[in-house]
């Protein structure tokens, strides 16, 4: 069942051909369906959660969009492109921000941003010049030096915000970003990151199961069921994020949606 | 409020606490066992040399002067054995470091180079420098091909063992930028494997040292192995003793510099004790 409550969807980002395209995407495992005909349209600019509860496929959603994985039936594609059969063709289109910061050990934070960007085949200078200028909007540039056993969980999942940010991908995915650090860092760390895939128009696939993150950010929710598929999808406004009545009736249709016979309240 | 001073008020807490004893370092306690050790030894040696005759058990006494004499005579001999010993670990390193890379990453060929490696750690020293000897002629020869037989199995196991220890997470992340086969092996396999080569030179050293020197002994005219097999035929057990201690420093030594050259290569690694 689609229900729309808000049905407000920005003109510009409605105009622009879909930048993901998943069309009647069907993917099983030994024989078990994990995603069931699933389309999904993510406009350029637009940022979109896909919530579900764990096993509802959305991994393997975002595999699908990756290119680590085939859908069995079904077209997937990212810019224009099949990510499994243009693997390399989207290298700097697409970028992924993990839910544990996955960052080289060996490497300090400068050489974890600069990582990608000497993967693209920049130089060393212009390399460390923009993962400089990337840990300084993420608010880390004292820690710039630092191995990631010196920083905090949430310093380290902005390391790898700002890593995933620093090749200027068209496409930021988000797989349970935030949802490993406690209230406080990961509200702080989400308005974060919206204010600069606002800034810089990326395209976003969050992959979530809080709720509160999909309200913090999307400009679209889609709520999966098991196998995926969507089961409600909402536009949101800012309003919708502001004002607390609202709000609060959106969380419980998701948690309805979800199966959850309670919403979660909302951290403080 | 104004913050209270967390110092003396409260009545369980006591007025003046004395900084707590810092306790012993494990290098602190290794250096003084291994003093404790060597102390004793050196005094059993010494009651032991006046009770049997001097070819049985020189006195210390007499294993330093011996001692003083082959560092003198024949220093080239040892330069020579740590000429040979680096060559070989050298080698063995970069050959052990490509073989457990092939096994690592090539699937189809993996089996049979497990295989291959597995049947010569299987294989004794001994019968090593036995064919060493028939099959090379020059002494260099031999001895390097023998140093690399045996060491080069510890590096390709390891290395092996380091590459199926990747966690799958970091390669995702990497891949998740569409690297090419050398971005993946510079920016994740190489680094990952750095502590795996440490690793296996710490352990292999010391083997490494014990098999230079018999494949000297049994290949060779020059080098310690050589010098150990002279001082035998000549009864001087005084410099057997002595090229053996000189051995074992030389072993503590090369482990010291190795974990060093560690510290500084590993330095991102976090100390971590376990109580």
């Amino acid at each position: 069942m689609i229900q729309d409550i808000s049905m407000i969807k920005s003109a510009a980002t409605a105009a622009l051909p879909p930048t993901v395209r998943l069309h009647k995407v069907n993917k099983a495992f030994a024989g078990k369906p994990v995603v069931d005909d699933l389309s999904i349209d993510v406009a350029h600019g637009e940022i979109v959660a896909l919530l579900g509860r764990t096993g509802a496929g959305k991994s393997t959603v975002l595999n699908l969009v990756l290119g680590t994985l085939t859908p069995d039936s079904g077209t997937v594609r990212v810019a224009g492109l099949d990510p499994n059969a243009n693997f390399l063709g989207l290298r700097g289109k697409l970028a992924v921000s993990f839910q544990t910061d996955r960052l080289l050990p060996w490497r300090t934070a400068v050489e974890n941003v600069e990582l990608g960007l000497l993967i693209l085949g920049r130089s060393k200078q212009e390399a460390r010049a923009a993962a400089l200028s990337w840990l300084e909007r993420v608010k880390l540039a004292d820690a710039a030096d630092k191995y990631a056993h010196e920083l905090s969980g949430g310093m380290r999942q902005r390391v790898s915000l700002a890593r995933a940010l620093a090749v200027d991908p068209e496409i930021v995915l988000l797989d349970e970003s935030f949802s490993q650090l406690d209230h406080v860092t990961s509200r702080a760390l989400r308005a974060d990151f919206h204010r600069i895939a606002r800034e810089f128009s990326k395209t976003c696939l969050l992959v979530t199961h809080r709720i509160e993150d999909a309200l913090d950010m999307a400009d679209r929710v889609l709520v999966l069921g098991a196998p995926a598929r969507i089961q409600l999808e909402l536009a949101l406004t800012e309003r919708d994020r502001l004002d607390a009545q609202l709000r609060g009736r959106l969380r419980d249709e998701i948690a309805a949606a979800l199966g959850e016979e309670e919403s979660p309240p909302a951290p403080s | 409020m104004r913050g209270r001073a967390l110092t003396s008020t409260h009545p369980s807490m006591p007025r003046a606490i004395a900084p707590p004893r810092a306790p012993m370092t494990e290098r602190r306690r290794e250096t003084i066992a291994t003093v404790a050790v060597v102390t004793t030894l050196l005094v059993l040696m010494e009651i032991l040399s006046r009770f049997v005759p001097d070819y049985v058990m020189p006195s210390p006494g007499a294993v330093l002067k011996a001692g003083k004499e082959i560092f003198f005579s024949d220093t080239s001999h040892v330069f020579i054995t740590l000429a040979r010993l680096t060559a070989a670990v050298a080698a063995s390193m970069l050959l052990g470091l490509i073989l457990g890379l092939v096994m690592g990453m090539k699937p189809k060929v993996r089996p049979y180079l497990r295989s291959l490696v597995v049947i010569d750690t299987g294989i004794p020293a001994l019968s090593w420098m036995l064919i060493a000897v028939f099959w090379f002629r020059d002494p260099e020869v031999r001895i390097f091909f023998i140093l690399c037989v045996i060491i080069i199995p510890f590096y390709a196991l390891n290395i092996y063992d380091g590459i199926r220890a990747m966690p799958k997470e970091l390669v995702d992340m990497i891949e998740s930028f569409r690297p090419s086969r050398w971005h993946v092996m510079r920016y994740l396999i190489i680094p990952h494997i750095v502590p795996y080569v440490f690793l296996t030179t710490k352990s292999v050293i010391g083997y490494a040292i014990r098999m230079v020197v018999f494949a000297e002994l049994v290949a060779s005219a020059a080098g310690i192995g050589s010098r150990m097999n002279l001082a035998q035929s000549t009864f001087r057990i005084d410099q057997v003793f002595a090229w053996t201690f000189f051995l074992v420093v030389l072993n503590i030594v090369l482990q010291v510099a190795i974990s060093a050259i560690e510290k500084v290569a590993l330095k991102w690694r976090p100390e971590v004790s376990v109580r």
